[in-house]
């Protein structure tokens, strides 16, 4: 198999401190990976850099074998690359429906050779919504959801632009049990279809039930990237989640 | 309603308006009216990029004046008739609007707002300095009397400006329910959210300011014709900038509607004031108004309706009450001095006044409170003695002060043990 996503020594700074330090990372379509990493260590600077919301100083971005550099954040989206955000950031004044209508609008719809009917677009959206389980506040504003909807509302929204590749950035924090494990196997699902899935999270049950490698990352730079049993046993990794 | 036929029935309700205007025979109604519409074009035209992308743009007065001068320029060079020249102003104002946004549309929040008031004061400067179209002078701009099959041509002017009304308002309400209308408002709401959904977010602002300064400019572009004399400070008033952002703000940013109320509210409001009652209160009329639309509806009188901030959560706090009222008595005044022309302005203060004491009665629990500001306003009508206005003014000082230090009854207990 081809390499979906390859990140080639890519490094960002943020004036004098050094938030990536030469990563290098490989996703195969269809890959199931997890990204970890205690706070601060650059896991969404990385997610940034992928998805051009920040532009990094050093190194290649490639998707598809196409380099990004210099592609704005709405190109690479186009391309298949889609994201949630750690934070929720919902469109306030929209409705669930209509926050899920911008995607569909300005992504799917601008690619060549697709052009959906209006009627299309809110089977579409309905489909999401039920898939997430927002179907009912469908025409509800954002502020009326709770966090957790929130969050799926975040996810489904990511979900709207057909991506090839879903970078999922802490779309667990704060659920219960039963959602996580609900959001892990509308994940996996997600990924049987043929979406590629980087998942970032901290809660470890998760990650591990869900990932087929596992990628750590400590102040900026890859110390780990394996098979999740055997990376979470790695003493590399041990003492920097744990201290010693 | 899809744009054909909502275009249809704009244009049923400007003839209907035109009509209306000529059977009242006077052609003062043109000039007062031709102001009002002159600024439903500049709110429609500021909210698409302020209310519908939320970029404040300060600098409406530098497009509206574009437009005026394109007209002196063109009018000095080769005269043309005024619907060429609307046209002209508008791919000028817009080309310049297009410049503009990609200067500073990297710039966000109040950086935005600063770049486009330097862009006024930049353009003020040029006009001020280059005499071929008047300089610091002005110009002259002489009109015809007449003009074949319509008559006076003032009744043109206002006809022409009937027109633009319902193109903006057109433009502006297709914008909104289309595909661009979602993009922007995901650009209001989440510039980064709406880049990582694929929406081209600097290309979107761009287009929002190219069409906000082309409808600016084609405001201003029959401009000279309808004052005459043309002088940049006429030109670049701060009246266009403050009302074109007031009158959107007043009426709500996020619909078509919104800045068609606040134009049609504030700028009648004006026209007005300025006939019946001193240049100096009119300002105080205006601004007063201004502050009570900020306090009781922010988000404008669309939002009021809408119901999105229920009226009786502003007067909870006793203060805000008693500020309130004092704020809207004070007009009250300075009007009753005015004699009986200034009495359909004062009519808005005292329906404030029973909004207020009705929203605190229930409140406090004096479903009564209302009747006082009423009585007092009806007491003030009356002709007569002196003690009568006292007696109106004795009702409203109970009002406030039941307002301010009634407070709300207790819950009422539980009976029982607990």
């Amino acid at each position: 198999m081809t390499a979906l996503l390859e990140v080639d020594n890519v490094s960002k700074r943020f004036g004098g401190f050094v938030a990536l330090d030469g990563i290098a990372l490989s996703v195969t379509a269809g890959e199931r990976v997890g990204l970890i990493g205690p706070n601060g260590s650059g896991k969404s600077t990385l997610v940034n850099c992928i998805c051009g919301t920040l532009t990094n100083e050093m190194g290649s971005v490639r998707f598809e074998g196409v380099t990004m550099n210099g592609l704005s954040a709405h190109e690479r989206t186009r391309r298949g690359l889609a994201r949630s955000f750690q934070l929720p950031r919902p469109f306030a004044s929209l409705s669930v429906a209509e926050n899920m209508r911008v995607p569909l609008l300005y992504t799917v719809n601008a690619r060549p050779g697709a052009h959906l009917s209006a009627s299309a677009i809110e089977a579409r959206c309905a489909e999401l919504l039920t898939l997430v389980g927002l179907a009912e506040k469908a025409k509800q504003l954002p502020r009326d959801l709770t966090q957790v909807e929130m969050r799926k509302l975040e996810l489904a929204r990511a979900l709207a632009a057909e991506p090839k590749l879903l970078i999922a950035d802490e779309s667990m924090a704060g659920l219960s049990n039963t959602e996580v494990a609900d959001i892990v196997a509308l994940l996996i699902r997600l990924n049987e279809r043929g979406i590629t899935i980087i998942m970032i999270e901290h809660i470890m049950r998760a990650v591990m039930s869900f990932s087929q490698r596992l990628v750590v990352l400590v102040s900026g730079k890859k110390i780990a990237d394996g098979a999740p049993d055997a990376v979470i046993r790695d003493p590399e990794v041990e003492r920097a989640y744990l201290g010693q | 309603m899809r744009t054909l036929p909502f275009f249809l029935v704009c244009l049923a309700v400007a003839a209907a308006v035109f009509v209306l205007a000529r059977l009242v025979g006077n052609d003062y109604v043109f000039f007062a009216g031709y102001v009002v519409l002159q600024y439903i074009v500049l709110a429609t035209a500021w909210n698409i990029l302020g209310g519908y992308t939320g970029y404040v743009n300060f600098g409406s007065a530098a497009f509206f004046a574009l437009g005026a001068y394109t007209s002196v320029f063109l009018h000095k060079f080769y005269p043309l008739p005024i619907p060429v020249l609307i046209v002209v102003g508008a791919i000028i104002s817009g080309i310049v609007g297009l410049g503009m946004g990609y200067l500073t549309l990297r710039l966000r929040g109040a950086f935005f707002a600063i770049a486009t008031l330097a862009l006024a004061v930049v353009l003020q400067t040029l006009v001020t300095n280059w005499s071929y179209v008047g300089g610091a002078r002005g110009a002259y701009v002489i009109r015809p009397n007449e003009i074949e099959p319509i008559g006076p041509y003032i009744q043109y002017l206002f006809l022409l400006m009937l027109a633009l009304a319902v193109i903006a308002l057109t433009v502006a309400r297709g914008i909104e329910r289309s595909w661009l209308g979602l993009g922007f408002a995901a650009i209001r709401d989440d510039e980064l959210a709406a880049e990582a959904s694929g929406v081209p977010t600097l290309r979107l602002k761009l287009v929002a300011t190219a069409i906000s300064g082309a409808l600016m400019g084609v405001a201003g572009a029959p401009f000279p014709y309808y004052i005459g004399y043309l002088q940049p400070t006429s030109a670049f008033a701060l009246d266009y900038a403050v009302n074109s952002i007031a009158m959107p703000m007043i009426g709500g940013t996020t619909s078509w509607i919104g800045p068609l109320i606040g134009a049609i509210l504030l700028g009648t409001l004006q026209q007005v004031a300025t006939v019946t009652i001193s240049s100096s209160v009119n300002l105080l009329i205006v601004g007063l108004l201004i502050v009570d639309c900020v306090i009781i509806a922010p988000n404008g009188i669309l939002g009021l309706i809408q119901g999105k901030r229920t009226a009786r959560e502003i007067v909870t706090d006793p203060a805000v009450f008693a500020l309130l009222f004092v704020v809207n008595v004070i007009p009250i005044y300075f009007l009753h001095q005015e004699a009986l022309a200034a009495r359909p302005l004062e009519i808005i203060f005292w329906a404030v006044l029973v909004f207020l004491a009705l929203a605190r009665g229930r409140i406090i629990g004096l479903s009564w409170l209302w009747a006082l500001p009423v009585g007092g306003a009806a007491i003030s009508v009356v002709p007569g003695p002196f003690w009568l206005w006292l007696l109106s003014a004795l009702t409203l000082a109970i009002c406030l002060g039941c307002g301010l230090l009634m407070r709300p009854p207790a819950p009422a207990t539980r009976s029982g043990t607990p």
